[in-house]
């Protein structure tokens, strides 16, 4: 059983004022990054070389399939736009991605942009089992957990990620609520 | 000019405003409601149907961002609240009503369910709730519309919560299941809590104050926020002052009796902002009371997804949010705290997909992952009842103001034994039943979260432990009444807003009785 994760914990409280004050809307909504950037303007926090690394870094996380990876749903615009508003975010990723290009250009004398896929996920891969196992003093995880959930969050709230990806088919007129059946086990 | 005197000056136009001002209205009262927000058209204002790529920042739809003064955290608007409320709909029971002498914690109400049940009735007429007759003693049945069948996520949670011995019924909704009234049907857009733009779900404005209006004896008057209740020296209530929302300005509404339905935090800090000579602690404040005894709902809350559901096609199962409800079964278990928990579940929607930051790894196996998971996401949501302690409090921050001065409310709340003890049992209740209907368990809450507020300003038959009497009326000031959350002695685990709108009809009926005996 997960318990409540430390940064989700942080976040659970930030809510706890609108819940407390007024209907609160449904679970995982109040957590989405663009919900808490309170609307936020255009963006451009990122330069052009930061915009192709991010696009590469969101497809890998989630590529292309059968439907569009990330960077074809306008997640690394989605990413440019939460970050420009919060500080605490843009140092987050300003340093994350020097981070990367450092430890790329170390191992593989390239930045990260430029090295093959292979390499790619090789460099990715023990980040993001940090972030999951929550030990976020480690090298690069707590970049690649901010870059991770907002990766989700962008590609799950397009058109792509919710309708072509996962099917979504609500929000129409119905006569009735259709009845259901299950099987007794 | 003379000023006008209106008979009643409600302040307030949300669930409690707007029943008291369309009831009064109609009985030849003259009313005036004063609300702090704009008026509020849900049928245009709302995003209701928008999705989150609509828009460049991807947010949850809800009022549109033209619409100025809308105040989204306390829901100042003309109608309050029921605009933006999932509606649910009990009746409190005989153990609700009278749980210290059955429990012996908290406080009794000074009204049991015998006085309250012609008054739901007379709600559930007007406002149309749809819902099952279920026969339960501690969730009474009322004249209802025909409830909506449970989804296929809803079902096979009955399934597993029937193998611990645990009954699920079909929720009740003051959003109609069969048009009438003037309403159609719920269309199952599953966007409830972004405004209902055909007003199947109720909404004070659209079923209670709008029509009202044809009496020719109500007015509402929006966009001015009521921030003193006016006393005389004779200790009647004279009227509310409020500031004009959009220039700034003061004014003056004089009336013969003030009802003050702001909401529970509001409707307290009004009280504490009304000092005068008589009241130098707040209006109807002589026991003290005024502020104490916060008891907001806590909820816990389990995600999971349902394993059969998992790997399976997405389906339009968002229907009108939740469809299903699992009342508290703890009454007859043996437990070592007072009261109980009742779960509400279900209620997330399909076009918010948050947890998917939490699902492990990235690449393909990550995104199959998310999309095998996607149709059986559930989110449960138990309810407690907390017990009234003195730590837990509404009062008014001496150094912050808002933006028209007036000083903001805090909240101050502190779990006690009681309150831990149900939430531990309630959230491995929650855990239990969702395996039982076999679910891989994504995230447990560990904390309480406060929800529905109440208390503040309780109801009792004392004068020196409460500051309403039963007829909502204050102990202090014989034409000044409070209807609302705050008036809850005690919270039960059910959602309020049914019960404070039965209030509200009650409080109608007393004060034009007063009126017309010419006691007020």
């Amino acid at each position: 059983m997960a318990a409540v994760k430390a940064e989700s914990r942080r976040e659970a409280l930030r809510i706890i004022g609108a819940v407390g004050s007024t209907c609160a809307f449904p679970f995982g909504a109040d957590q989405l990054y663009g919900q808490q950037a309170g609307h936020a303007p255009g963006g451009r926090f990122f330069d052009a070389a930061q915009m192709e690394t991010l696009a590469k870094l969101t497809d890998l996380i989630i590529p292309p399939t059968e439907t569009a990876g990330a960077a074809r749903s306008g997640v690394p615009e989605y990413i440019d736009r939460v970050v420009s508003v919060e500080k605490e975010h843009q140092i987050v990723f300003r340093d994350g991605l020097a981070w990367l290009d450092r430890q790329a250009t170390s191992a593989h004398g390239k930045v990260f942009r430029d090295l093959d896929e292979e390499q790619q996920i090789a460099m990715l891969t023990p980040l993001c089992e940090a972030a999951d196992s929550n030990q976020l003093k480690k090298p690069g995880a707590r970049f690649f957990r901010s870059l991770k959930s907002m990766t989700a969050d962008g590609y799950y709230t397009s058109r792509t990620g919710l309708v072509d990806e996962l099917g979504y088919k609500g929000n129409m007129a119905m006569a009735g609520f259709p009845s259901c059946e299950v099987k007794e086990h | 000019m003379a000023t006008k005197i209106y008979d009643v000056c409600i302040a307030g136009s949300g669930a409690a405003g707007g029943v008291l001002a369309a009831h009064l209205a109609r009985k030849g009262v003259d009313v005036i409601v004063v609300e702090g927000g704009p008026k509020v058209n849900t049928r245009t204002d709302f995003n209701t149907h928008a999705m989150p790529f609509d828009f460049p920042d991807r947010h949850i739809p809800t009022m549109r961002a033209g619409k100025e003064g809308f105040d989204s955290e306390r829901t100042r608007g003309v109608g309050g609240k029921t605009m933006l409320w999932n509606a649910v709909a009990w009746r409190l029971s005989h153990r609700d009503f009278k749980g210290r002498s059955i429990d012996g914690a908290g406080e009794d109400w000074p009204l049991d369910y015998a006085d309250m049940a012609p008054y739901y009735e007379r709600i559930e007429r007007e406002v149309g709730v749809c819902g099952n007759l279920d026969g339960l003693e501690d969730l009474p049945d009322g004249i209802f519309l025909p409830p909506v069948p449970m989804k296929c996520s809803d079902l096979i949670i009955k399934r597993g919560a029937e193998k611990l011995g645990v009954k699920t019924i079909h929720v009740r909704k003051s959003t109609r299941s069969v048009a009438g009234g003037g309403r159609p049907a719920c269309h199952f857009c599953g966007n409830c809590m972004a405004g209902c733009d055909v007003v199947a779900k109720y909404n004070s404005a659209d079923v209670h104050m709008i029509p009202a209006l044809r009496t020719g004896k109500l007015e509402i008057k929006p966009n001015s926020i009521v921030r003193e209740v006016m006393v005389s020296n004779e200790n009647r209530a004279t009227g509310v002052r409020y500031i004009d929302r959009k220039t700034g300005a003061g004014g003056e509404v004089r009336a013969r009796c003030v009802v003050v339905s702001c909401a529970c935090v509001q409707s307290v800090a009004l009280l504490l902002m009304s000092k005068s000579r008589l009241y130098p602690t707040g209006l109807a404040n002589s026991s003290g009371e005024l502020g104490r005894n916060f008891i907001p709902h806590f909820t816990g809350g389990v995600e999971c997804f349902l394993d059969e559901l998992t790997g399976k096609p997405a389906t339009d199962d968002e229907g009108f949010l939740d469809h299903a409800y699992i009342p508290s079964f703890m009454h007859n278990r043996k437990r070592d705290y007072a009261r109980s928990f009742g779960v509400q579940f279900n209620y997330q929607n399909r076009r918010s997909v948050g947890w998917a930051r939490e699902i492990h790894g990235f690449g393909k196996t990550y995104k199959q992952a998310v999309k095998d998971r996607y149709p059986g996401f559930v989110v449960f949501s138990p309810y407690g009842e907390m017990i009234p302690n003195s730590a837990s409090y509404i009062d008014l921050d001496p150094d912050r103001k808002d933006s028209y001065g007036l000083p903001k409310a805090r909240r101050f709340l502190a779990w006690r034994e009681n309150d831990r003890k149900i939430f531990q049992d309630m959230q491995q209740w929650s855990v239990a039943i969702l395996k039982s209907a076999g679910a891989e368990i994504h995230r447990v809450y560990d904390e309480p979260m406060p929800n529905h507020e109440l208390g503040g300003a309780r109801m009792g038959s004392d004068p020196r432990r409460s500051v309403v009497n039963a007829d909502c009326r204050t102990h202090d000031v014989p034409n000044l009444y409070v209807v609302d959350g705050s008036v809850f002695p005690s919270a039960s685990e059910k959602n309020p807003t049914h019960t404070i709108m039965a209030l509200a009809a009650r409080t109608a009926d007393n004060i034009s009785d007063r009126l017309s005996r010419r006691d007020i």
